[in-house]
């Protein structure tokens, strides 16, 4: 479990906007263990998604600029060309988007659609290549797989469609998958339908799954550590029971106090976090969570906060300069 | 299926409607068929009385001295018994002269709308891809020019550059006259195949590519147009993300991904702009001197040949028709979603 697959190192996202300079991620330091399921948490506009996409180039483009580096089997894909990365792409390392009718293309039948990603990277013939597609939408939990392979995306349902959207993501056994919120879109029963099968694929063949998702329910399901993000940048990352059960980052308490939670007090209102996340190109000079924060005082807005060990476990990092004791400010959830 | 059936149903009302516009039409111009014959010709020896004397003579001949409404009615029986008339003048049978011109006419659009939609799909994806660049704005003002042409001016051009001053093509007619060629089908290319006459191929394409492509170059502006904005929309959906995600390289992503789901608006248009090219057909025959349905039509209108005209406008009405019908079957095959019910 404690072997480094993907190491990411200074990891800058911009995109060129009519206002300036987007900054997506603000420098992300953060490795995957292989095998393990990484949850990166975080509200729209954090970051999230930005940083999962430009771990294979996706979104590469005239208006965005990345920089820093991200190490995967001895190389650096940041700085790798775009033929190298299509050869990483959906065989080293696959993604599982979060829209699955929009992801899948409206005129191929999802079987072709399977056997396609496993003809792009291995020479089989088309027939085997098909064969193994409903292979693999059996795997997925299809049931009658050899007519699901015939089918168009819309003729099936919407957690049939996030399956074949997994089955994709399998077909070439990768050693990391990202799934993107992959259960946003889906009914609470499919969503922990889906939520299992990620975990039970993810066990069988040591898949490495970064998922990404605002759901904290998500996360306390199957996730084994977690990086919460704020305005491009890691807040808070430990073990699941280290940032769930024990937050140490107001953001992170905010979060999590504004979950609803059955064995909790029924109240009429959630508690909500004030304020919105910044989205703007304008950046703060101090903590970005200073503005919103029920703790913040002068010296928040000096400097950005390392992320550091402070009070938490070994593994345990957050980015606060808050001096307190557990015992005095346990906002526990 | 049923949006097919449903189009198919709607053919003969189309017809119904269109066909009495015509008849109204053409009997709402100044002059009819029989003041030009009871004149005599080009001769103009006859007198007043002489010519009104005839003009009733003619008239009682051809049916119109009869109210309108039974000359509407019998030109409506006829119909339904697929018989279109004959023509005023040499009593030429209506439905043989369509069926020597409707096949050049069917040779010329669907040569013309051929090189459009090459062009059109060519230029159109490569200022897609290269979008915002010089390339893209250099192809879309030719476009934009080529399509602001009118059909006559770029008809005249190309008869006074390319057979005129560089003596490169021929620009009057379909086939030398001297060719020894005795229709089967009236399609050249199917006849020569059938007949075993390879010989007919060069010559026909010869007299093909002037007006074919007078035609097509207005009509390629405007699909480049059409293909580079659908191109785009589809390149920004989601599963072309996904097929990148499957580590495809471009070209695959645009033949497999791209040009099929971008397809749609572009045979929407094509089917549409298939009239104006049978309106464009009309001139450019004319132009070329061309024996389609188009010049047919026109000579029709300015002898006030009612027969002619009707059938005319009956049989590019029809052929519109039918392509919009093929263009409705074409979406079925194009995209599944739209294949329930």
């Amino acid at each position: 479990m404690s072997e480094t697959l993907l190491e990411i190192r200074g990891l800058t996202v911009e995109f060129d906007v009519p206002a300036g300079r987007l900054p997506a991620v603000a420098g992300v330091d953060l490795s995957l263990r292989r095998g393990e399921i990484l949850a990166l948490v975080g509200e729209s506009g954090s970051g999230k998604s930005a940083l999962s996409m430009s771990l294979v180039g996706l979104n590469r483009g005239p208006r965005a600029h990345i920089g820093g580096e991200v190490l995967f089997g001895g190389r650096d894909l940041v700085a790798a060309d775009e033929k190298e990365l299509r050869g990483v792409r959906g065989r080293d390392i696959a993604v599982v988007f979060q829209d699955a009718l929009a992801a899948l293309n409206p005129t191929q039948r999802v079987g072709d659609q399977v056997a396609e990603m496993i003809r792009t990277h291995r020479k089989v013939p088309k027939r085997q290549a098909r064969e193994r597609a409903v292979e693999l939408l059996g795997e997925v939990g299809i049931g009658n797989p050899a007519q699901a392979a015939r089918a168009y995306p819309h003729q099936l349902s919407g957690g049939m469609r996030q399956r074949v959207m997994i089955a994709i993501g399998l077909a070439n056994d990768p050693a990391v998958l990202i799934a993107d919120e992959p259960t946003t879109a889906l009914d609470v029963t499919i969503q922990s339908q889906v939520l299992r099968l990620l975990k039970r694929l993810q066990a069988d063949h040591g898949t490495a799954i970064v998922l990404i998702t605002h759901d904290l329910g998500v996360v306390a399901e199957v996730a084994d550590r977690v990086a919460v993000m704020y305005a491009g940048r890691i807040i808070e990352s430990g073990t699941r029971d280290e940032v769930l059960f024990h937050p140490q980052h107001p953001y992170t308490m905010g979060l999590l106090s504004s979950v609803p939670r059955v064995d909790g007090p029924a109240v009429a209102r959630l508690p909500a976090i004030a304020g919105s996340p910044l989205t703007g190109v304008a950046r703060p000079k101090g903590c970005a969570f200073a503005p919103r924060c029920a703790f913040a005082h002068a010296a928040c807005g000096d400097a950005i906060p390392q992320l550091q060990q402070r009070y938490g476990g070994q593994a345990h990092l957050d980015r606060c300069v808050l001096e307190r004791s557990r015992e005095t400010l346990a906002v526990t959830p | 299926m049923r949006l097919v059936l449903k189009r198919l149903a709607a053919v003969p009302v189309v017809l119904l409607v269109l066909s009495t516009m015509v008849f109204a039409a053409i009997r709402l111009l100044p002059g009819s068929p029989a003041t030009g014959l009871a004149a005599g010709g080009a001769s103009g020896t006859a007198t007043a009385a002489d010519i009104t004397a005839n003009t009733e003579k003619i008239n009682a001949a051809l049916g119109l001295d009869k109210p309108l409404l039974s000359q509407y009615w019998s030109f409506l029986s006829d119909i339904v018994h697929l018989d279109l008339g004959s023509s005023f003048y040499g009593g030429n049978d209506i439905t043989g002269l369509l069926g020597d011109t409707l096949p050049a006419t069917i040779e010329l659009t669907v040569a013309a709308m051929l090189i459009a939609v090459l062009i059109g799909m060519l230029t159109g994806i490569l200022a897609a891809l290269r979008r915002g660049t010089w390339i893209d704005t250099a192809t879309r003002t030719i476009g934009t020019v080529s399509f602001s042409l009118p059909w006559f001016a770029l008809g005249v051009l190309s008869i006074v550059v390319f057979g005129v001053w560089l003596r490169w093509l021929p620009v009057i007619g379909r086939l030398p006259n001297a060719l020894d060629y005795h229709p089967l089908t009236n399609f050249v290319l199917l006849d020569a195949i059938l007949q075993d006459r390879p010989e007919l191929i060069w010559p026909w394409l010869e007299h093909l590519i002037l007006p074919a492509t007078t035609l097509a170059l207005s009509m390629a502006g405007f699909i480049t147009r059409i293909v580079r904005a659908s191109v785009l929309e589809v390149l920004g959906d989601d599963f072309v993300r996904t097929a990148r995600m499957k580590g495809l390289s471009p070209a695959a992503i645009l033949r497999r991904h791209v040009l099929r789901n971008s397809s749609l608006p572009i045979v929407t248009v094509l089917g549409l702009q298939f009239g104006s090219l049978l309106g464009g057909s009309v001139i450019t025959e004319t132009v070329f001197s061309y024996p389609g349905v188009g010049n047919l039509l026109v000579n029709g209108i300015l002898q006030r040949d009612y027969p002619i005209v009707q059938g005319a406008a009956l049989a590019i009405a029809l052929l519109f028709t039918l392509v919009n019908v093929f263009v409705d079957l074409l979406y079925l095959a194009l995209d599944p979603r739209l294949r329930k019910a």
